[in-house]
């Protein structure tokens, strides 16, 4: 294990629009990183566990940190939007509870008003609280880089543990969420050992949609099972369409647990973790049913 | 109950404004002109042979002014067993061998923390790796290799304990029963990481600010380990941010602080990162406890024996004191006719254990306070009747051991059980919520000298100045517990004087008196006897001459809130400045100041007093994913006369959070030697957010040999928490888990097992 030790010596490169920093990512040929909020990478460089040779601020362009919403686009987040300005917005906790509730799940007060939703992704660490949370949203990244603009969903973004699709001279530029259907709700269960100041054990998200009493649409996705955030699609499959039914959301759950690939660590067993995702599978749908606005469970 | 006026009163402590607005210094606040940084190089390997040590190129980095190894220093060992010199095993820098992953094995002096990291990197070191023996009972078999040559079967310290005879207890016991408990590593984790600053003057002579809870015994360590006489080294803490054990002795890089600074001829100062101070300090004992109980049918207690075996780390630490107090702590709360114990302490390639909070209490506890459930429920009897019929009870004589003067072990069972309504609540909470009880007793200070002192446990000095105030000079190191307030509240009533007339200077071996230290919550009692014994001479001196001025005896005076007077005729009386003034006056100008000493002469060989604390857990578990909620925790406190009754409900909170770590989420988890969560992220202390409401009940005793009745209140009540919990666990979900911390995983897999087809 690598122990923190001083930071090693970087350049710091602060450009003054994302098309410059693009460039000055490529130009460095995969020894640059991009930095936001920090609060991952520094630790890791202060552990040797990265070591690039300089370090791109985000912070000189302006107009990076905004929350925008619109009926047409949804909810529109920068690349040095706060975990903490997302935890305070009241369209968030609104309109995108889940992703309020992953949020604050995570760190402490502190380190959420320094670390970014963007950050949290692009450290693609595989218990990263805001990736279940935003793919259950159907949210899509915007990248960027000096020959093209593209989008890829929140799903497809992930290649491994600490490693994302990003290409050489790609930055993760905006992360879009659509608008979240009327009759709909979301739950994320972070399963942890302690109450705050944790990483998950397990993290679950779930959002539903309903249309009359059935289930018109629902994604569930996990954190901290796999060596990536990923979504069950075997376990929507038996939801969708279908009214609500314990047994279902059972086989929902076993479903997940099945599809998921945990490992042992210091924080809990494979086997464990395996178990808790039927658990919380189960859980965090019968809350995200119950919370839909018209559910039976909601008119009570 | 008696009245006092400074005593008893909920004073905020006088360390308190310094440490809220940020002005406290602690020893890594601390600078010099010219002074330099140093680092330690640490072995990466759990067990192996050094080989040869390369510094030239480390010493040819510019700013670099100094590189240390094991050549340098005296090549003798230091540490505090100066009563049986063999314990004395540790070396500031490795010789030959290294013995843990984080053994000391360079260090460097540099200008700046930077280049003294840089310089670490370019120290050559060649070792030849040994086996790692990580499992202590595998290290005491007969043949595995030793990791200090002279000691066979790695066996550090072995102690037996034995009065009556349990063969016949058990015998004469309806019900007899055995259990294997296994206590976790646990890390100490005081909130400010060690760090020293030492400094050389021109006549050789060092001072050296230190985050220590025993100055004096680290003055004569160090001055031991640098060939220097005793009184040529100053001990001075500074602001000190949590000890609970870890900061009781001399550590290796203090001796390695002093010699760059020796050798450089400036200051040096030294910083343990977070990630030292996880995994190259101290840790308590993991222990495996092997425990048969013997009842009469009725609940009577017969006969009890115990086996532990400690893994004691690297070096001796104070595992000795550890390994005897968990064999006495099974004789402390219930009478006990006979008893045996056997414990062995035994080496291994891992971060030395010491003594934790709840020294060698912790432990014991868990075990004899899970089993006294398991006791009760299988005998049909409450849990708390079955306590009350074995409850220790005041001036009884623990055979060999010591005398219980006061104890309130009763009352705190009674009462606890009154605040939660136990009796309506026990096996009738709804499925998934339990309640559970455990006591503990833990010592006022140890009274065993170790450390050959020749010297009085405790010394204290007080002036009295002509302006009416008075100043207390006290040995005593404040560690965060609040003993300096304490301190100054004993003198102030004794003094009659009031508590802002009391100003301290408190542990700095230049100027304080010899005190023996802060471990064993001995301070309030033992240092606080002290300060008493000065109070007392110093009012003798006033009284005698201020008597013939207020025309009575000396024997018949008495002083209260600045007012000397004869007893029952308040008038004439003479304030406490003028008294002071005519005092000087007739000792021809000589300051009025007196010594006071404490030494717990002939009190046994553990501890002059003890007290007792009983604990209600209530909890509520989660069957599905096995996580435990302690939603409440009641905490009956027997420790004598509570001198600050706010600075005692403080200590009572840190105790009990420190316990409910110890019961549920913290754990030194290391694989081969090396620690694997050595970060506040993955060593789990509870937060704020984990806490349970907490009430304290006082239970109130008058402990005969305390200052003002006072007896110990930091300590004790980490022990019962982990057992509580337990208990309470039991009675939500009917399931035990008997080894700790009593994680998620573990109450699913007892569950698991208890209804194999669910």
């Amino acid at each position: 294990m690598q122990y923190p030790r001083r930071l090693p010596r970087f350049e710091y490169l602060e450009p003054k629009s994302l098309t410059e920093a693009c460039k000055l990512l490529l130009q460095n040929d995969g020894k640059a990183r991009v930095v936001a909020g920090g609060t991952d990478l520094i630790p890791k460089m202060k552990r040797r566990d990265v070591n690039p040779r300089a370090l791109i601020s985000l912070h000189g362009i302006p107009g990076l940190e905004t929350i925008s919403h619109s009926q047409v686009d949804g909810l529109r987040l920068g690349p040095l939007t706060t975990l903490g300005a997302v935890e305070s917005s009241t369209i968030v906790t609104e309109r995108f509870n889940v992703l309020y509730q992953a949020v604050q799940s995570m760190a402490s007060s502190q380190v959420r008003g320094l670390g970014t939703v963007a950050g949290n992704l692009c450290n693609a660490a595989p218990s990263a609280d805001t990736a279940p949370a935003l793919m259950v949203l159907g949210t899509r990244l915007k990248l960027i880089s000096p020959q093209r603009e593209r989008t890829v969903a929140a799903e497809s973004f992930f290649a491994g543990p600490s490693a994302t699709v990003l290409e050489p001279g790609e930055i993760l530029a905006e992360i879009q969420i659509p608008e979240v259907p009327r009759r709909s709700a979301g739950v994320y269960i972070k399963h942890t050992l302690r109450r705050a100041m944790d990483l998950a054990i397990v993290g679950v998200a779930v959002a539903i949609t309903l249309q009359d009493d059935t289930c018109h649409n629902v994604r569930i996705a996990l954190g901290a099972v796999a060596p990536t955030p990923i979504r069950v699609p075997g376990a929507e499959a038996i939801l969708k369409g279908k009214g609500r039914s314990g047994d279902l959301f059972r086989r929902a759950a076993k479903e997940a647990a099945t599809a998921c690939q945990p490992i042992d660590d210091v924080r809990g067993s494979a086997d464990y973790r395996r178990e808790m995702v039927e658990v919380l599978t189960r859980r965090a749908l019968e809350q995200a049913w119950d919370r839909c606005p018209g559910s039976t469970e909601g008119k009570r | 109950m008696k009245e006092y006026s400074v005593v008893g009163k909920r004073l905020p402590r006088i360390d308190s404004p310094a440490k809220a607005m940020g002005q406290a210094k602690y020893a890594a606040d601390l600078v010099l002109p010219r002074m330099l940084h140093g680092k330690v190089l640490r072995s990466p390997h759990p067990h192996a042979r050094i080989l040869n040590i390369d510094t030239s190129q480390a010493e040819g980095l510019p700013g670099v002014k100094a590189v240390v190894t094991g050549k340098d220093t005296k090549g003798v060992k230091f540490g505090g067993w100066r009563a049986f010199t063999q314990l004395i095993d540790q070396y500031p820098l490795c010789m030959d061998k290294v013995r843990y992953i984080g053994d000391e094995v360079a260090a460097v002096a540099a200008v700046d923390e930077d280049t003294a990291e840089e310089a670490l990197d370019l120290i050559r070191v060649d070792y030849e790796p040994l086996q790692a023996i990580l499992d202590p009972e595998a290290a005491m078999k007969e043949g595995a290799p030793r990791i200090h040559e002279e000691v066979e079967r790695n066996i550090c310290w072995s102690r037996f304990i034995e009065f009556g005879n349990v063969e016949e207890g058990f015998a004469r016991s309806d019900y007899v029963r055995e259990d294997n408990f296994s206590l976790q590593t646990q890390a100490y984790a005081p909130t400010e990481p060690r760090a020293c600053l030492a400094s050389f003057d021109h006549a050789g002579r060092l001072t050296i600010w230190t985050s220590t809870q025993c100055p004096y015994p680290v003055q004569c360590q160090l001055a031991a380990a640098l060939g220097l006489r005793e009184g040529d080294v100053r001990v001075v803490q500074p602001f000190l941010g949590g000890g609970f054990g870890a900061k009781f002795e001399l550590f290796p890089y203090e001796v390695c602080c002093s010699l760059l600074a020796q050798k450089t001829g400036r200051p040096v100062k030294m910083m343990y990162t977070r990630q030292e101070e996880f995994s190259a300090s101290r840790t308590r004992h993991a222990m495996k406890i092997w425990l048969k109980t013997g009842f009469k049918k009725d609940g009577t207690l017969m006969a009890r024996q115990a086996r532990a075996v400690l893994d004691g780390g690297a070096y001796t630490s104070f595992g000795p004191t550890v390994t005897f107090t968990a064999g006495f702590f099974h004789t402390l709360l219930y009478r006990l006719p006979n008893y045996k114990y056997e414990g062995y302490r035994v080496f291994t390639n891992k971060p030395p254990s010491s003594g934790m909070r709840g020294i060698g209490a912790v432990q014991p506890f868990f075990a004899g306070e899970t089993q006294m459930d398991m006791v009760a429920r299988d005998l049909g009897i409450d849990p708390i009747e079955l306590r009350l019929k074995n409850a220790r009870q005041p001036n009884e004589v623990i055979p060999k051991l010591t005398t219980v003067n006061s104890c309130g072990l009763s009352e705190c069972l009674t009462k606890v059980g009154e605040s939660t309504r136990w009796h309506e609540r026990q096996s009738k909470l709804p499925p998934g919520r339990g309640i559970g009880i455990a006591c503990a007793g833990q010592q006022s200070g140890g009274a065993f000298n170790w450390f050959r002192t020749r010297l009085a446990f405790s010394n204290a000095r007080v002036r009295a100045n002509d302006d009416g105030t008075v100043v207390l000079f006290a040995g005593a190191a404040d560690i965060g517990q609040g003993s300096s307030t304490v301190l100054c509240q004993i003198l102030a009533e004794e003094l009659g004087v009031r508590f802002e007339d009391v100003s301290i200077v408190a542990a700095d071996t230049g100027t304080t008196p010899v005190d023996i230290g802060t471990w064993g919550s001995r301070v309030t009692f033992q240092a606080g006897n002290a300060v008493r014994a000065a109070a007392i001479e110093l009012k003798k001196q006033l009284f005698a001459v201020v008597a013939p001025k207020l025309n009575a005896d000396p024997v018949d005076l008495d002083i209260k809130d600045r007012k000397i007077f004869a007893k029952g005729r308040p008038e004439p009386s003479m304030p406490f400045p003028e008294a002071v003034t005519a005092a000087q006056a007739a000792n021809k100008g000589k300051i009025l100041e007196v010594a006071g000493s404490y030494h717990p002469e002939g009190k046994g060989i553990v501890s002059p007093a003890y007290s007792f604390v009983a604990v209600v857990a209530e909890v509520e578990v989660d069957r599905e994913t096995g996580q435990v909620k302690v939603d409440r925790l009641t905490v009956a406190h027997d420790c004598g006369q509570p001198i600050n009754p706010m600075s005692v409900e403080g200590q009572v909170e840190g105790s009990v959070h420190m316990g409910l770590g110890y019961a549920l989420t913290e754990q030194v988890v290391s694989e081969k030697g090396e620690m694997l969560n050595p970060s506040f992220l993955d060593y789990r202390i509870p937060t704020a957010l984990d806490m349970p409401e907490v009430k304290i009940i006082e239970v109130i005793t008058d402990e005969p040999e305390g200052p003002f009745g006072a007896k110990e209140a930091g300590e004790g009540c980490v022990a019962p928490v982990a057992p509580a919990i337990a208990n309470a666990i039991y009675d939500a979900i009917g399931v035990r888990v008997k080894d700790l911390p009593i994680t998620p995983e573990k109450v699913l897999k007892a569950l698991r097992e208890a209804q194999p087809n669910s």
